[in-house]
């Protein structure tokens, strides 16, 4: 096996296969990776409910397959769970987790050597009490009733316990306020190519279609994940078929056309009143750092150049932390909207990062967390 | 718990808000997304989880000591002290502890709250609030507290609110970002209210009852409602659990250990020091406080159990939502069964509970029908001290739990930076009861002659202390 390889698999563990949320593939890698010593731990979601999970290291493999499952109301971050840990760990990821990811490794912390990234294709995911209301509100139907979810053809899809399909069309949804993350509309990323191993059920075909997960290699470490799992008895892989790939580059490029369209939409230049727009979306801050403990791309600690030149004592029309933060974060936001979900008093703040960082990203041809080329803010000379 | 992870609830105040707690060496607190009261977020108080929550031990008389052990001795000098104990718990605790704790305290139980000197029938209105998702549907909403500093996570719903049309006027020292109007609490009769109004206050242990039944009195004349936010994370719970039972004011408490009728003092889950002044304190012949992280007041006999957190029981927030902890720890029950001299059933206490708010099981999800009794009409006589210039110290959590924050300043405004001829980034001269302290100033929209702080500083007398300034 090696880079660039496109098989289509499933768990071989029958019960993992049923609860897996495209046969059980990613779920039966993990359990693999820490049964034959590739890991030491692996990052899972412990399932609470349809729309809570949580975050666990383990090395504990029963604690793993019982995490089989798709959730797309937990918006995880797990590059700030596994920071400064020193793991040899193994975990499944969102595009936007392992662009953290992979941000944390640039800044030393995490090892990305002792790293298994096994990306997830990724639509976008749901804030789970927006979710929760959007059942009610929406679909008619109490959040306590439903069974299972999937996205499919645009369209989101509840099933309830008596066995029955709800569904309506994501752009509906986003129209009335509810749906994905606004992070996530207008995330580009939706198959993780810069992971070691991209997974997802985009490209899976005739009588596996929810049966299998299709799987692109896209390191030496994905493909030594992918073939552990297969001689550990765990997976069983087939070739992908011209058919599969087609299908799965034609979703990819509809879903990143309309977070392109998305894009266009929530970013219209400010050409007048910039400070002012600032100011008043920042007016109701509290200091909470939560948008700095949540940030997967930093890294600074409890000494770090935002919180060194700011005071609660300022009497400033505008913080000097956030000036700080999108000055610092304009070569490196990756949009996750984790900030944004934290913040006690529903500051857009990815919407305010990504102001900074759109342009300059765009300018200097950079997407944070898609390679490993330094921030181009870390690469100025003092003598340049 | 899963695995070194707890879904809890924060402790700071009775808002309830669900976080997570993880064990990794270092304590680690994690946003818990899916909860209901606040959506994962967080207010600055999530940053000194990891100190409130730094591990304590048993003591008698400053000597480490096994919980068992403390729990005897606590138990033996209660038994001697008979007649002249007092119980407090303000209500940082769950509801079955609370339960137990009632059994034991009787004979002087005191919540912190000023019951005693309030109307009966406005029980029921202080001590369980109206759901948040009402307050996000009013058209007109009165703030008698600052949303900022003392409960944050009311924030959004107020901006909720307010984008679905509704008037946010507030009634303090200081202007409100998200207000539509500003009054100064001395221009109180310029307010308006109708029955479409909804006034939000705080009940707390430091409030004046003049005050209270002036807020009580302003909302019904106005036919209008009014809900209470409050400090303690089951602030609720124990309102609701000792509906029944006498209570002492906190007022009375002084009082008696000032006359020597107290002369041994049990708290739970309370710092005594937050509500009692330290020479008051200094004349009880036993203080025993019962707890599961740093206590600020010296105690005699400190009986340490398992933090919050690591708890297994029920809290009740503002809104009357019953909530689970998720931990599995009774030890705090465990130890008010030694003094209680009986092993209290944590299954039994915990069926208790539901029976008391009415419901089968605990869902965080769905709020229980609580009773909402119209209470009588009332009249408070709530003055404002008169002082030509005054301290206001605007509770929040980090000073209930004597936490320090990073607001070593005080709020003014420009005319008074200018009638002092203050300097930038220069300091302020406060002389209050015979101290005196120097500060730094922050500049802000106060009303003049009027100092904000949201830190003790020392020289306090409760809530409004008048002061001398100077450059």
């Amino acid at each position: 096996m090696q880079k660039g390889e496109m098989y289509v698999g499933w768990s071989t563990k029958d019960d993992v296969r049923k609860r897996g949320g495209s046969g059980g593939l990613v779920t039966s890698m993990l359990a693999a990776a820490l049964e034959k010593k590739l890991v030491d731990a692996a990052v899972v979601l412990k399932k609470i409910n349809e729309f809570e999970a949580v975050p666990i290291i383990t090395s504990d493999i029963n604690e793993v397959l019982n995490s089989a499952g798709s959730l797309h109301s937990v918006p995880s971050n797990f590059a700030k769970l596994i920071a400064n840990k020193n793991l040899k760990v193994a975990l499944p990821a969102k595009g936007c987790d392992v662009r953290g990811i992979i941000e944390q490794g640039k800044r030393n912390a995490i090892a990305l050597d002792n790293t298994f990234i096994i990306g997830l294709n990724c639509g976008g995911s749901m804030h789970p009490v927006v979710t929760r209301e959007m059942l009610e509100v929406m679909y008619k139907i109490k959040p306590e009733d439903v069974h299972g979810e999937e996205i499919e053809k645009g369209k989101l899809i509840f099933e309830t316990k008596d066995g029955k399909e709800h569904a309506i069309t994501i752009d509906e949804l986003e129209e009335k306020g509810y749906g994905r993350r606004e992070s996530c509309r207008y995330c580009t990323i939706k198959i993780p190519n810069n992971a070691d191993i991209a997974c997802g059920n985009w490209g899976v075909t005739g009588d596996l279609v929810g049966k299998a997960t299709f799987v692109e290699i896209n390191s030496e470490k994905g493909a030594k994940l992918l073939q552990n799992a297969i001689d550990a008895g765990y997976v069983q892989v087939q070739k992908t078929d011209e058919k599969g790939v087609a299908m799965r580059t034609k979703i990819k490029g509809v879903m990143e056309d309309l977070g392109k369209k998305w894009k266009a939409k929530l970013f219209v230049p400010i050409d007048n009143g910039r400070l002012e727009y600032f100011r008043k979306e920042l007016e109701n801050c509290i200091d909470c750092g939560a948008c700095k403990a949540v940030c997967p791309t930093c890294s600074c600690g409890d000494v770090s150049k935002c919180t060194e030149y700011h005071s609660r004592g300022d009497a400033y029309k505008m913080s000097m932390y956030h000036l700080v933060r999108f000055l610092h974060l304009a070569d490196s936001c990756i949009g996750c909207g984790q900030c944004s979900d934290v913040c006690p008093v529903d500051i857009p703040l990815t919407r305010l990062y990504r102001r900074f960082a759109n342009p300059v990203q765009e300018q200097l041809k950079y997407e944070p967390g898609m390679d490993m080329r330094k921030p181009p803010y870390f690469e100025v000379k003092l003598n340049d | 718990m899963t695995g070194n992870v707890y879904s809890t609830i924060c402790p700071g105040c009775n808002f309830g808000c669900g976080l997570y707690v993880r064990e990794n060496g270092a304590l680690e607190v994690d946003f818990r997304k899916s909860s209901p009261a606040n959506a994962g977020k967080l207010c600055r108080f999530w940053m000194s989880l990891p100190r409130l929550y730094a591990p304590v031990k048993s003591m008698i008389e400053g000597k480490e000591t096994t919980l068992d052990e403390a729990a005897n001795e606590a138990a033996k000098r209660i038994s001697a002290s008979k007649g002249s104990v007092a119980f407090l718990s303000s209500g940082n605790t769950t509801c079955e502890e609370l339960l137990a704790f009632r059994n034991i305290a009787e004979s002087y139980l005191c919540t912190g709250a000023g019951f005693e000197s309030l109307p009966k029938d406005a029980y029921q209105t202080l001590s369980v609030g109206i759901p948040y998702s009402d307050i996000e549907a009013s058209k007109h909403i009165v703030l008698f507290i600052d949303p900022y500093e003392q409960y944050p996570l009311i924030v959004r719903r107020l901006l909720c609110a307010k984008k679905r049309g509704a008037k946010v006027t507030s009634v303090w020292w200081k202007d409100m970002p998200l207000a539509d109007e500003n009054i100064r609490p001395a221009d109180i009769s310029k307010l308006q209210l109708t029955k479409d109004s909804l006034i939000i206050s705080d009940f707390h242990p430091l409030l004046d009852a003049e005050q209270v039944k002036s807020m009580l009195a302003l909302a019904k004349n106005a036919g209008a409602r009014i809900t209470f936010l409050k400090p303690f994370a089951n602030s609720t719970g124990a309102y609701l659990l000792y509906k029944d039972a006498k209570q002492k004011s906190p007022a009375q408490l002084v009082d008696d250990i000032n006359k020597g009728t107290i002369k041994t003092l049990f708290c739970l889950e309370s710092d005594p020091s937050a509500l009692i002044p330290s020479e008051t304190l200094s004349k009880l012949t036993n203080l025993i406080v019962q707890t599961g992280q740093a206590a600020m007041a010296k105690a005699n006999i400190i009986i340490a159990h398992e933090p919050l957190y690591k708890k297994k029981g029920t809290l009740i927030n503002n809104e009357g939502r019953a909530q689970a902890l998720g931990g599995a720890g009774t030890s705090g029950l465990d130890a008010l069964g030694i003094i209680a001299g009986a092993k209290f059933d944590f299954n039994a206490l915990h069926e208790s509970v539901k029976k008391a708010i009415g419901v089968s099981v605990i869902d965080e999800f769905t709020i229980p029908k609580y009773e909402r009794p119209s209470y009588g009409a009332i009249q408070g006589a709530a003055k404002l001290a008169e002082a030509k210039t005054a301290l206001i110290s605007v509770y929040n959590p980090f000073m209930w739990f004597g936490l320090v924050d990073d607001n070593d300043f005080v709020e003014l405004n420009l005319n008074t930076v200018r009638a002092l001829k203050l300097l930038k980034g220069g300091t302020l001269k406060i002389k209050s009861n015979g101290s005196a302290i120097e500060k730094k100033f922050k500049v802000a929209p106060v009303q003049d002659n009027i100092l904000l702080t949201g830190r003790k500083f020392g020289i306090e007398k409760g809530i409004l202390t008048p002061v001398e300034i100077s450059r």
